[in-house]
C-alpha cells in the first residue's frame, strides 16, 4: 500500500496562545513495500504526521490517501495501518497474550484462535514462554517485542513506528533493530518509521525523509540504496559512513536553527 | 526466617500483651475504680457475658448489616455516576456543584434532618451509611476516569476497539485502582457514620452505636470498653478483607514499582 501525503498542515490552536504550525504543506509519496525513516529534530511534527497518516489526528488541511499500487484503488485511512508507540501503550492489566490477542478481541475473534495466533506471532518476535506475565514483570526489550506483536498481529499493510527504540540501552536497541530487520524483509509492508537517530535511519530505511525544525517541511528525501537482507554489521561500511556524514551535516542545520529560534 | 522477620511477628504481639499486662498490674496496684478504668480482665469478662446472653452478637450483626447494606448502595450509585461523569462532559458540569458543595458537608451534620425526614428506623442508618460513603466513591472514580492514560485509549482505537469497548476494556480497568481507592474511603466513613447513627437516633435500640451509648450512660464502662475492643476489631477485619480484594482484582495495580520477577 502507497502512502500519499498531500499538502498536509496541521496547526495547534490553544486558546489564549498563538496557534503553532506543526506541520506545514508536506508532501510525499512513501513508496509500497519500503521503509521509510522520518528523521528531524525534536519538535519538527514527525509523530503528528504520522498519527495523522494513521488516522488517529486530522489534518488541518490536505489529505492522506491510501492507495493499492496495483489496481489503483483507494482504502480507508485507518484500516490498513496500525501504530507502534513510543511509550508502546501495553496495557497494564492484561498480561503478555492478552496484550497481544487485543486487536483480535474487540473484533470478536473467539478466545482460543485468538491465543493461538497470538502466540504464534509472539514466538515470530521472538518471546515464548511469557504469555502469562504482566507487562511490569517485563525487560524494556521484551515490552518491544510485545507491542510489536501486537501490531503485527493485526496483518495490516502499513506499519507506523513512532520511535520504539528510544528507550532501550544500546544492546538491547541493536537487537531489536535487527530482529525488525529480518520482520520487515519477510513481510514486506509499507513502514513509516520515525527516529531521531541518523544510524537507526540508515540500518533500517529504504529512504530517509529529512524535515526540518517547526514548521515541520520535508528538506530532503535521501534514498538509501544499501543491499538487502542487512545486519547490524553494515555500520561498519564506507557506504554507510558517507550516508552517515550527508545525513548529520543535513540534520545539524536544523537542529542548530531550532536551538537559535528557542533561545531567541 | 531472618530474625528480622521473627520480629515482625512477634514485636506486634508483644507490644499488645505487654500493654495488656502493664494496664492490669497498675488498676490493681493503685485501685483505680472500675468505674473510669476496668482492667482488662473485667473488660474480657463482660466481653465473655456478651457474648454468652447474645447482644455482642445480635447488635454486631445489626451494624455490620447496616454498614453493608448501605456501602453496597453508595457503591453502585457512586462507581455508576463517576464513569457517566468521565463519559460525558454534560454530566459532570451537572453533578460537580453538588459534589463541591455536599463532599466537604460533614455527614454527621445531616443526622437531624435524615432523622426529620426518615424517622429513627431502619432506612436511617442505612441512608446514613449510604450518603457517607457516596461521596468519596463518585470523586474517586471521576478521578480514575479522567487519569486514564490517553496513550492507551488512542492504541485501542488504532487496534479497532469501539468506543463501547474502550470504556468497558481500557477506561474502566484503568480506573479500577482509584475506584477501589474510592471504596476504602467510603467504607471508613461509612463505619464511623453508622455507630454514630445508632448512637444518635437508633429507636430499634440495637446496633453496637447503641449498646455502646447505653453502658455509657449506666457507667457500665467495663462494657463500653468491650464494645470499643470489637468494633476495633470489625474495623481492622473490614480494611484488611477491602486490601486482600484488592490484590486479587488488580494485582497489576498493587505494588506498581516493584520490579519483575
Amino acid at each position: 500500500m502507497e502512502v500519499r501525503v498531500e499538502a498536509v498542515s496541521k496547526i495547534w490552536s490553544v486558546a489564549g496562545a498563538a496557534p503553532i504550525t506543526a506541520l506545514d504543506t508536506v508532501r510525499h509519496r512513501f513508496p509500497s513495500g519500503r521503509f521509510s525513516c522520518l528523521l528531524g529534530p525534536s519538535g519538527c511534527g514527525k509523530s503528528t504526521l504520522i498519527q495523522i497518516v494513521g488516522g488517529l489526528e486530522a489534518p488541518s488541511t490536505g489529505t492522506i490517501s491510501i492507495v493499492d499500487p496495483a489496481n489503483g484503488r483507494s482504502a480507508p485511512v485507518g484500516a490498513s495501518s496500525i501504530m507502534m508507540w513510543q511509550g508502546l501503550n501495553l496495557f497494564p492489566w492484561r498480561n503478555v497474550i492478552d496484550n497481544v490477542a487485543f486487536g483480535l478481541e474487540v473484533a470478536g475473534i473467539s478466545r482460543n484462535e485468538r491465543h493461538q495466533r497470538a502466540r504464534t506471532m509472539l514466538a515470530t518476535v521472538g518471546l515464548n514462554g511469557f504469555d502469562r506475565h504482566l507487562p511490569r514483570q517485563l525487560s524494556g526489550g521484551m515490552r518491544q517485542r510485545v507491542a510489536l506483536a501486537r501490531a503485527l498481529i493485526m496483518e495490516r499493510p502499513i506499519l507506523l513506528m513512532d520511535e520504539p527504540f528510544a528507550a532501550l540501552d544500546a544492546q538491547t536497541k541493536i537487537v531489536m533493530q535487527e530482529e525488525l530487520l529480518r520482520i520487515f524483509e519477510a513481510t514486506r509492508k509499507t513502514v513509516l518509521f520515525v527516529t531521531h537517530a541518523i544510524d537507526e535511519a540508515i540500518l533500517l530505511g529504504d529512504e530517509i525523509v529529512v524535515m526540518t525544525a517547526r514548521p515541520g517541511r520535508i528538506k530532503e528525501v535521501i534514498p538509501i540504496n544499501l543491499p538487502r537482507p542487512r545486519s547490524f554489521d553494515l555500520v561498519n561500511t564506507p557506504e554507510f559512513g558517507a550516508l552517515f556524514q550527508r545525513v548529520f551535516h543535513l540534520i545539524r542545520e536544523e537542529v542548530t536553527r531550532a536551538m537559535t529560534e528557542q533561545a531567541a | 526466617m531472618t530474625r528480622r522477620r521473627i520480629a515482625g511477628l512477634t514485636l506486634p504481639a508483644l507490644s499488645i500483651v505487654g500493654f495488656i499486662a502493664l494496664w492490669q498490674l497498675v488498676v490493681e496496684l493503685r485501685g483505680i475504680p472500675p468505674i473510669y478504668l476496668p482492667a482488662p480482665s473485667a473488660i474480657a469478662e463482660a466481653l465473655s457475658q456478651m457474648a454468652l446472653d447474645g447482644t455482642l452478637w445480635i447488635n454486631l450483626a445489626v451494624t455490620v448489616l447496616r454498614i453493608f447494606a448501605g456501602f453496597s448502595v453508595a457503591a453502585v450509585c457512586g462507581v455508576a455516576l463517576g464513569l457517566l461523569m468521565g463519559r460525558s462532559h454534560i454530566v459532570a458540569q451537572i453533578a460537580d456543584p453538588w459534589l463541591a458543595a455536599l463532599y466537604p458537608l460533614p455527614k454527621i451534620s445531616l443526622i437531624p434532618l435524615m432523622i426529620i425526614w426518615l424517622g429513627t428506623g431502619e432506612t436511617y442508618n442505612i441512608a446514613m451509611s449510604a450518603i457517607s460513603a457516596f461521596f468519596p466513591i463518585v470523586l474517586s472514580t471521576y478521578a480514575g476516569v479522567q487519569q486514564v492514560d490517553q496513550g492507551l485509549v488512542l492504541a485501542a482505537r488504532d487496534l479497532g476497539a469501539s468506543a463501547r469497548q474502550i470504556q468497558t476494556k481500557v477506561i474502566l480497568p484503568a480506573a479500577i485502582p482509584h475506584i477501589f481507592n474510592g471504596l476504602h474511603l467510603g467504607m471508613g466513613v461509612t463505619i464511623i457514620l453508622v455507630v454514630a447513627a445508632e448512637m444518635i437516633g437508633g429507636s430499634d435500640q440495637r446496633g453496637m452505636g447503641y449498646l455502646l451509648i447505653n453502658a455509657g450512660q449506666v457507667m457500665d464502662t467495663d462494657k463500653v470498653f468491650a464494645s470499643l475492643v470489637v468494633m476495633a476489631v470489625i474495623g481492622a477485619v473490614i480494611m484488611k478483607l477491602q486490601r486482600f480484594i484488592d490484590r486479587r482484582a488488580a494485582p497489576w495495580a498493587v505494588n506498581a514499582g516493584a520490579s519483575r520477577e
